[in-house]
């Protein structure tokens, strides 16, 4: 007798949330259909109205915590524009130099921690070993310098702007407090600590890691998709601040202000999920996650910034950008390379901070500007680690909030992550034949993401 | 998704501590923190508890959720 099986992988090991995948295969054991589902966090937007605006950059970071501070830092930019100010220089530096911190701090805890045990212990391996601790039974030393690193970019941002878990130093205006000079000598030593290690680690995964998966590389998860990310005036990426630029799957693109958003990103609400699936409206043709024919879909995160920016605007991640077009062109679709791309924001993060703190102005004392709520709307958009982060405000005459809309990084990829789950799964599952291997393979396809 | 709910360390053996939240529990490493004891708050990322929080904040934070997902 034949019969149809669904198959769940529930929840996804290293993958932060409650993410389950259903692979539903048919009578013959091929794959029918697969799809991803992930913990939404839906209410938010209600949660918030009513409350006075400024508020908010202290709410949103407890409601995401692993990105605390890249949400706090689009919330007050939100804010800030509801207002109408400007926060002076040295308080957008502030701000901008913990954005940079708390991306080197992700990037080094999502590649060791999350991603490594595909990698150095292998997709194949036994469960038992493939996670955290074989791979620092396998290697030591470098599991206790990741742990050493990740807790110094903690600490700096722990030491000189408090809590790392739920931020408050950036106000709506700039930031709380100036820095000073010793602050400013001590965070750049340790910065070009993290930078080191950066530099070592991108060296250490094109020679030792990814040549040993140039096959799995060309061909798990892959898609064609466009793609979304953030450049300053002179087309090289930006983390903190600049034009959206979204890019179609043939390279070409178009750049607007996040203020405009709406016109160019669209929110679609399929019937079998919670979540928002955001599509490029900007495309007119609609939204389809077809394999072959995917519409108004596009990628977030890291690939995605690599992918958009002309060039990168420091010159060590510059050389890697380079060799990296090299290799895989552009824009390059292969999704096990978002592993690479982060480590090339990696060097870029390091890079940025340290400039950042090499410039005497970022210790001036004038880091708050005066505010006086009023009513407006303002958009304030980051790149978080995960992607584009937009917060959406209006507000009242007393400055209390009466809508709110949200798009997190990780939405804009929840279309592409469902399509490369259902590309692993079509090309890795025939005729009912399963196994953890197989599993873990199209977990790994899941995982590139860092959902 | 990249939700992170603080988790309240109920049992710690070697280095994987026992989490509860609500009731449910799940096994986290402690690799990446240090200093944690049972009866702490723990934020965990995929299988790692990434971040120690005290109890006021996780609390707190706890109270938020609870309305926001009610």
């Amino acid at each position: 007798m034949t019969q149809t099986r669904t198959i769940k992988i529930s929840p996804i090991t290293r993958i932060e949330g409650h993410a389950a995948i259903a692979i539903e295969l048919d009578e013959t054991g091929n794959v029918a259909d697969s799809r991803v589902h992930f913990q939404a966090i839906r209410g938010f937007e209600k949660f918030v109205e009513g409350k006075p605006a400024e508020e908010l950059p202290r709410i949103v970071t407890r409601i995401c915590g692993i990105c605390p501070w890249h949400h706090h830092l689009a919330s007050n930019k939100a804010v800030d524009r509801c207002f109408g100010v400007t926060p002076p220089p040295a308080g957008q530096q502030l701000r901008e130099l913990i954005h940079s911190i708390a991306h080197a701090e992700d990037k080094l805890l999502h590649f060791f921690f999350l991603a490594a045990a595909d990698f150095v212990i292998g997709p194949d391996a036994d469960y038992a070993v493939r996670n955290v601790i074989g791979v620092a039974k396998a290697n030591p030393d470098l599991a206790k310098k990741v742990v050493q690193m990740r807790y110094k970019a903690k600490m700096m941002i722990e030491k000189f702007a408090g809590k790392a878990i739920h931020p408050v130093a950036a106000v709506t205006g700039g930031f709380a407090k100036a820095m000073t000079e010793e602050d400013r000598k001590w965070m750049l030593a340790e910065m070009r600590e993290i930078y080191d290690f950066a530099r070592f680690t991108m060296d250490f995964a094109k020679k030792d890691i990814f040549p040993k998966y140039m096959d799995a590389i060309a061909s798990l998860g892959v898609i064609n998709t466009g793609f979304i990310g953030t450049v300053d005036d002179h087309g090289a990426l930006n983390l903190y601040d600049g034009k959206i630029r979204l890019m179609k799957s043939d390279g070409a693109y178009t750049d607007f202000d996040p203020g405009n958003y709406t016109d160019y990103i669209g929110e679609h609400v399929p019937s079998w999920s919670y979540g928002k699936f955001p599509y490029a409206r900007f495309w007119n043709e609609g939204f389809s996650l077809d394999l072959e024919h995917p519409k108004g879909v596009y990628r977030s995160n890291t690939l995605a910034r690599i992918n958009v920016a002309d060039h990168m605007a420091t010159p060590a991640a510059q050389e890697e950008l380079e060799e990296f077009r090299q290799a895989f062109g552009r824009p390059a679709q292969a999704t096990l390379l978002y592993h690479y791309a982060r480590l090339i924001e990696e060097v870029y993060a390091c890079e940025h901070a340290i400039e950042m703190l090499e410039d005497p102005d970022i210790t001036g004392s004038d880091v708050r500007a005066p505010v006086e709520p009023k009513a407006g709307r303002g958009v304030g958009c980051v790149e978080a680690p995960r992607g584009t982060l937009i917060h959406d405000y209006s507000t009242d005459e007393n400055g209390m909030i009466t809508r709110a809309n949200m798009i997190v990084g990780t939405t804009h990829n929840l279309g592409p992550i469902n399509m490369s789950v259902d590309q692993a799964a079509r090309s890795l599952i025939r005729d009912g034949h399963v196994d953890e291997g197989i599993l873990n393979k199209v977990e790994m396809a899941v995982r590139a993401y860092d959902p | 998704m990249c939700l992170a709910i603080p988790s309240k360390v109920v049992a710690i053996n070697d280095d994987i501590a026992t989490i509860d939240v609500d009731g449910v529990r799940r096994k986290a490493s402690l690799m990446l923190v240090e200093d944690v004891c049972v009866g702490d708050y723990v934020i965990v990322h995929a299988g790692y508890a990434i971040s120690r929080i005290d109890a006021d904040a996780a609390e707190e934070t706890l109270a938020l959720m609870h309305q926001v997902f009610q």
